[in-house]
């Protein structure tokens, strides 16, 4: 439902993405920068399934951090669709954990997905906007996928079914994922007024409306709830 | 309403609760991850197993079963945990399944004490995550076919003992408990002993060790006759996806109530199940191999002619491949065959029980990411019995968080 939700959120910034091309015809040269800092006031979920059948504790694992979260404009300029910029990401398996737990990147990037763990992972996706199995495969080994259509992408192991991370998948380039202090920044953003969108763990959190002005900056901090 | 009644009605709730947050993503969890709730609700259909060659000790068909599995763990202390999972068959009276105390007493060691109804060690099979981790919606016949052999029950003589080949499912002796009752498989994947268990982990070893109250036949919460099982496994993982597991276990299997009825002399004898068991695993791209073979050996009173000298040996061989075609979607098969070997008679060697070979395939479908769909054909051989062949189509739909 969630996960829907989130979808249904990027669906709308791909469809709303024209009038905000209209909106911002600026030249680049006069373009503005929002940044600001997300602050998480709920408890991040998580956890992982009992493992009743299991006849020890789990090994050691990476600590998942899900305070995580993506700021995107969910109206874009013209010139960010015409020519979004494919870049390649990896997306690591270590100690039972996806690494990082969250990436965001562009329509036609490619992601790497190198098992860094002594065990087998099979990383997988039911999600529509990109379906894939990679199999099983040993340490040392990668499998790549390349993402051409914008969504969320949910992913999982088979084998362990603890292990989820997301991918943010936009048809342009203004996203940024929060660093560990919570701070955001969008730079080259033309002049024009435009929706913020907040997504964390799963679904979108918040939203704001705002507008860019020519080489300002646009202070917003953000929380969830 | 009555009390199972109310049980089953808040496993039901909690199941549905904990499966609203599934969807969302993660499981249930409660005082910040310390109380983790997640579970199974599958149900299974297909037609009539006339020659109960599915029915598991409960007296239910595997593949004519809705079943609600409740599973939770709470962290007491950083290296001690408790867990439990309960199930419903059927909408029956709520049973534990598994209830046990789990301890790591060194965290920087791969050292683990379990303590309470815990997974059983032997094999492979019985651990793996229930309806979730079968490709196929029957159980191996070595881990759910019923023998002709009960704890409770014992023949006078080889031919009483014979005579009832291939009628596992409904077995009737004249010593200890005359009712007619279900047999025994050779490994119970139904029910779970209790007891406590230590593993160690040495890479690329592990061995896990058990002194539980029943036998791998009849796991059970109370003992029924003051003697223990010894189980163990060790496991070599040489390299990733290739796993190599040998068992044993060896326990007092005849119950005192039985016993009770035995003339002197054959009351105070060793009627023990001894088991040996070979797992293998092996893993690569979209394909899984698996395979197990199980040796049983019981011993029964030999009492009046013919008498029943010789032990009672079963061999159970199964392997198993499931192949993934697309994202979602896989197809898999099992073949096997379970023996019995041969005991004397007036009427010349026979098998004690009735040898059974089955052959199915089947498919999967993820429908999303907490619903599998199974459906698969099966053919059932055996060399006795009223019903001595059946085909069974079954479909099964698993809803897991």
């Amino acid at each position: 439902m969630v996960l829907s939700l989130a979808l249904a959120a990027l669906v709308l910034a791909l469809s709303s993405a024209r009038e905000g091309a209209v909106a911002a015809q600026e030249p680049r040269a006069a373009s503005g920068t929002i940044r600001g800092r997300v602050e998480l006031r709920r408890a991040p979920a998580g956890g992982e399934r009992p493992a009743v059948a299991e006849l020890g504790m789990p090994g050691p694992r990476e600590a998942v951090d899900r305070r995580r979260s993506v700021v995107y404009l969910e109206t874009a300029p013209q010139p960010a669709f015409e020519t979004p910029p494919p870049g390649r990401a990896v997306l690591d398996q270590r100690n039972e954990t996806f690494v990082p737990p969250v990436l965001a990147i562009t329509a036609g990037s490619t992601v790497d997905f190198p098992n860094s763990d002594r065990v087998y992972h099979n990383v997988f996706s039911l999600s529509k906007p990109r379906r894939f199995d990679l199999g099983r495969y040993p340490r040392g080994r990668s499998r790549s996928v390349v993402f051409d259509r914008p969504g969320v992408v949910r992913v999982f192991c088979e084998i362990h079914s603890h292990m989820s991370a997301y991918i943010l998948v936009f048809a342009h380039r203004f996203f940024s994922i929060t660093d560990a202090e919570g701070r955001y920044r969008l730079e080259a953003v033309p002049p024009g007024s435009y929706t913020l969108a907040l997504w964390n763990d799963g679904a979108v959190r918040a939203r704001r409306e705002l507008r860019v002005e020519p080489d300002a900056v646009v202070e917003l901090d953000l929380a969830v709830e | 309403m009555s009390s199972c009644g109310a049980s089953a009605s808040a496993v039901v709730s909690l199941l549905v609760l904990a499966a609203s947050h599934a969807f969302a993503g993660d499981p249930l969890s409660f005082w910040g991850g310390r109380l983790r709730l997640g579970g199974e609700v599958s149900g299974t259909i297909a037609p009539e197993d006339l020659g109960f060659f599915n029915y598991n000790d409960y007296e239910t068909s595997t593949l004519r079963l809705f079943r609600i599995d409740l599973m939770a763990e709470a962290r007491l202390l950083p290296s001690v945990s408790l867990l439990f999972d309960g199930r419903i068959d059927n909408l029956s009276e709520p049973r534990v399944y598994a209830l046990y105390l789990r301890a790591r007493p060194w965290p920087s060691r791969d050292f683990d004490l379990q303590a309470g109804v815990v997974p059983p060690v032997f094999g492979s099979f019985a651990r793996r995550r229930y309806a979730l981790d079968n490709p196929l919606p029957s159980l191996p016949l070595a881990y759910q076919y019923l023998t002709t052999i009960r704890e409770d029950a014992l023949p006078e003589n080889a031919e009483e003992l014979v005579a009832q080949r291939g009628r596992g499912w409904l077995v009737r002796y004249p010593i200890g408990n005359t009712a007619a009752g279900p047999g025994r498989p050779l490994v119970n994947a139904e029910r779970w002993d209790a007891g406590v268990q230590a593993r160690i982990g040495v890479r690329p070893f592990s061995l896990a060790l058990a002194v539980t109250q029943g036998t791998l036949s009849h796991p059970e919460f109370e003992d029924e006759n003051g003697g223990k099982q010894l189980s163990a496994r060790l496991a070599w993982t040489p390299l990733p996806g290739f796993v190599a597991g040998v068992s044993a276990a060896s326990g007092d299997f005849v119950a005192d109530s039985a016993r009770a009825a035995l003339p002197d002399g054959a009351s105070a004898g060793e009627y023990r199940q001894q088991a040996l068991g070979l797992d293998l695993e092996w893993s690569a791209g979209h394909l899984i191999l698996r395979g197990e073979a199980v040796f049983s050996r019981w011993r029964l009173p030999a009492l009046d002619a013919t008498r029943i000298e010789d032990p009672l040996d079963a061999l159970g061989l199964f392997a198993e491949a499931r192949y993934k075609l697309w994202p979602g979607v896989y197809v898999a098969s099992r073949v096997e065959r379970l023996t019995m070997a041969e005991l004397a008679t007036s009427f010349g060697p026979r098998g004690w029980d009735a040898p059974v070979t089955r052959v199915e395939i089947g498919a999967g479908w993820s429908a999303s990411r907490h619903v599998l769909l199974k459906a698969s054909w099966q053919h059932n051989w055996r060399d006795g019995g009223r019903v001595r062949e059946n085909d069974l189509v079954a479909a099964q739909v698993l809803l897991w968080y």
